[in-house]
């Protein structure tokens, strides 16, 4: 449709027609690349640091490239605070969520698209309007009852309550009632029970729902700060984002290098997965609108 | 074989059992962790209790003392002030680029452009809070040093109330700008290209083609970005917990922020859940104010 508009375009204004970028596309381009520069140059200035030797960073001018790359910094890292553990620990948690959630949410979203049951209506309602409690909201009754089944400063405090998810449950039921009833009848007729249809025929049909949900649990698990903040103790059972704000605690403000190595080895994971999963990684979260 | 021919009446009674094993999970969850919670952050804010001793029933008092603590009016005011810029910003700038971005242009650029706006909204609020903190390093920064060549005085970012929300804001909308641009483009990109033909045949302007077909076509995104936004924005910890702890004094103290510092470093779980339904009920009132005034100005197509 838009070379339809671009052709209509040219033969109005005969002037355009030999000029393949006119001036205003050019103008653009240099405005979006100056605003991506601005979104990539800090990235690039922690790698630098990060590679730079320990003495060395924090110097004026800023440096975009390292001068005499070294790893120290990252050696620095392991000695000053178990940093395998917490991406250990981040990844442990949120590859659990993520298959419980993918688990939990499509049993569920199963029921309520694809079964007769009394209730039905009225516990999907239910489970929707929790959609509007804000999460920290009830960080305090969350936290008392962590501790009273002693679960506090474990990873089950973590696991538990994110495997319930009311907008993951949502998210897969909206995507269920669309597909075709036709397989299942025919399914149902060949004498199939309820878990066959299930697991040999909506969920094999469910592939990109299951996908964006599988994403914005795991983005989400990775990047959570305030649980973990608050259910966990032990720096052995730390995750990465609180991790990151103990090693800064340990060096204070002034130490750019180790910290910048803590980053990358942060961020740099992130940046490579996101680069293969960029389009369905956009996707998820943009169709979805995802507050991480 | 009696059990072999089941009846329609059994099937159906099978089913519907079967049908709740399958929400069992899920339901008992979420009696657990969420239903069970918020019932009891009502009941918890009638009492007095530090977790060490046996909670105390002190009836309406923390209510008494939500509307008697002077500091949460500040808390609430910075809380507010820095949701509203945040959001203006990321609205404007967001649409603004949104726009730039759907433009003619070639298709891979057009691409990397996207990923590269969106990438830091992936990446967690801690390390982009901490990559901030460096940078806004008064004296060594190179955020100050760029705005040196512009003849800025090195601006005291985090420890000045004037500048630290600034810091706030820019960091966020620096980490959150790429989701509204893509959001912005995906509403942008489902708006049919015969109106754009049409009005341009008719001789209208490009400011007068934004105006009247892209804004109001546009404008279920607004509405559903502006509702997110609003109870995201109200519900900011991360940043201002890492890049000021609230301060200087109580300058980017939000309202998180103050939940967590009564809960969890003064150990007053009464307090933090009364504060915690205060701001429920103002999350659930902005968001019924703005579905209801969305009758006057959504558009939809």
């Amino acid at each position: 449709m838009s070379t339809q508009a671009t052709t209509h375009l040219q033969s109005v204004t005969v002037q355009t027609q030999h000029k393949p970028f006119p001036i205003t596309t050019i103008l653009t381009i240099i405005v979006l690349c100056f605003g991506a520069v601005l979104m990539v140059a800090p990235f690039m200035w922690i790698i630098q640091a990060a590679f730079g030797e320990t003495t060395e960073v924090f110097k004026l001018p800023p440096r975009w490239l390292p001068v005499n790359p070294s790893l120290e910094n990252f050696e620095d890292v392991f000695n000053q605070v178990p940093y395998h553990l917490f991406l250990g620990n981040s990844l442990k948690l949120a590859v659990i969520v993520t298959i419980g959630q993918l688990i939990t949410c499509s049993m569920a979203a199963f029921a309520f698209a694809r079964l007769q049951f009394p209730g039905r209506n009225l516990l999907f309602m239910l489970l929707i309007s929790a959609l509007m409690i804000p999460g920290q909201v009830t960080i305090v009754p969350l936290f008392i009852l962590v501790r009273q089944l002693g679960l506090y400063n474990t990873h089950a405090a973590l696991i538990l309550p994110a495997l319930v998810n009311p907008f993951g449950v949502f998210l897969l039921r909206q995507y269920f009632v669309t597909l075709p009833t036709e397989l299942e009848d025919a399914a149902r007729v060949d004498g199939a029970n309820v878990f066959t249809i299930y697991f040999r025929i909506i969920l094999p049909l469910s592939g990109p729902v299951l996908t964006t949900l599988a994403i914005l649990t795991f983005v989400g698990m990775w990047n959570q700060y305030f649980f973990p903040l608050i259910m966990i103790n032990s720096p052995d059972l730390q995750v990465i984002t609180v991790g990151l704000t103990l090693l800064r605690g340990q060096y204070g403000v002034g130490a750019l290098g180790p910290i910048a190595a803590a980053l990358t080895m942060a961020i740099v994971p992130v940046m490579i997965v996101f680069v293969f999963l960029q389009k369905y990684i956009i996707r998820s979260i943009v169709s979805t609108g995802l507050k991480t | 074989m009696s059990n072999k021919v089941m009846t329609y009446k059994a099937m159906k009674r099978r089913e519907m059992l079967t049908a709740y094993a399958f929400i069992l999970p899920t339901l008992i969850g979420f009696l657990i962790f969420i239903v069970g919670p918020m019932l009891a952050s009502f009941a918890i804010s009638l009492f007095d209790w530090n977790l060490l001793t046996a909670p105390k029933y002190i009836g309406l008092a923390n209510y008494q003392q939500l509307f008697a603590d002077q500091r949460i009016g500040t808390v609430y005011a910075t809380t507010f002030r820095l949701a509203f810029i945040i959001i203006c910003c990321n609205m404007s700038l967001g649409l603004g680029l949104a726009v730039l971005l759907d433009r003619k242009m070639p298709t891979l650029l057009r691409n990397v452009f996207k990923v590269t706006y969106f990438f830091p909204y992936v990446v967690s609020g801690v390390a982009i809070a901490i990559i901030w903190t460096f940078l806004y390093n008064r004296d060594l920064g190179p955020l100050n040093y760029y705005l040196g060549f512009l003849g800025i005085d090195r601006i005291p970012w985090l420890n000045s109330s004037t500048y630290s929300p600034w810091a706030i804001v820019i960091a966020d909308v620096w980490k959150n700008v790429g989701f509204y641009v893509l959001v912005f483009l995906g509403g942008m990109q489902a708006i049919s290209r015969e109106l754009y033909e049409a009005a341009e045949v008719d001789g209208a302007s490009s400011w007068h083609q934004f105006r009247h077909i892209t804004l109001p076509l546009l404008s279920p995104t607004i509405l559903f970005l502006s509702i997110t936004s609003v109870i995201g924005a109200l519900q900011i910890f991360e940043q201002p917990q890492i890049l000021t702890n609230g301060g200087p004094g109580d300058a980017t103290r939000t309202i998180v922020l103050y939940i967590y510092e009564h809960g969890f470093r003064f150990f007053d779980m009464g307090y933090a859940s009364t504060i915690a339904i205060s701001l429920f009920i103002i999350i659930l009132t902005l968001t019924a104010i703005q579905f209801r005034l969305s009758r006057r100005w959504v558009f939809y197509q």
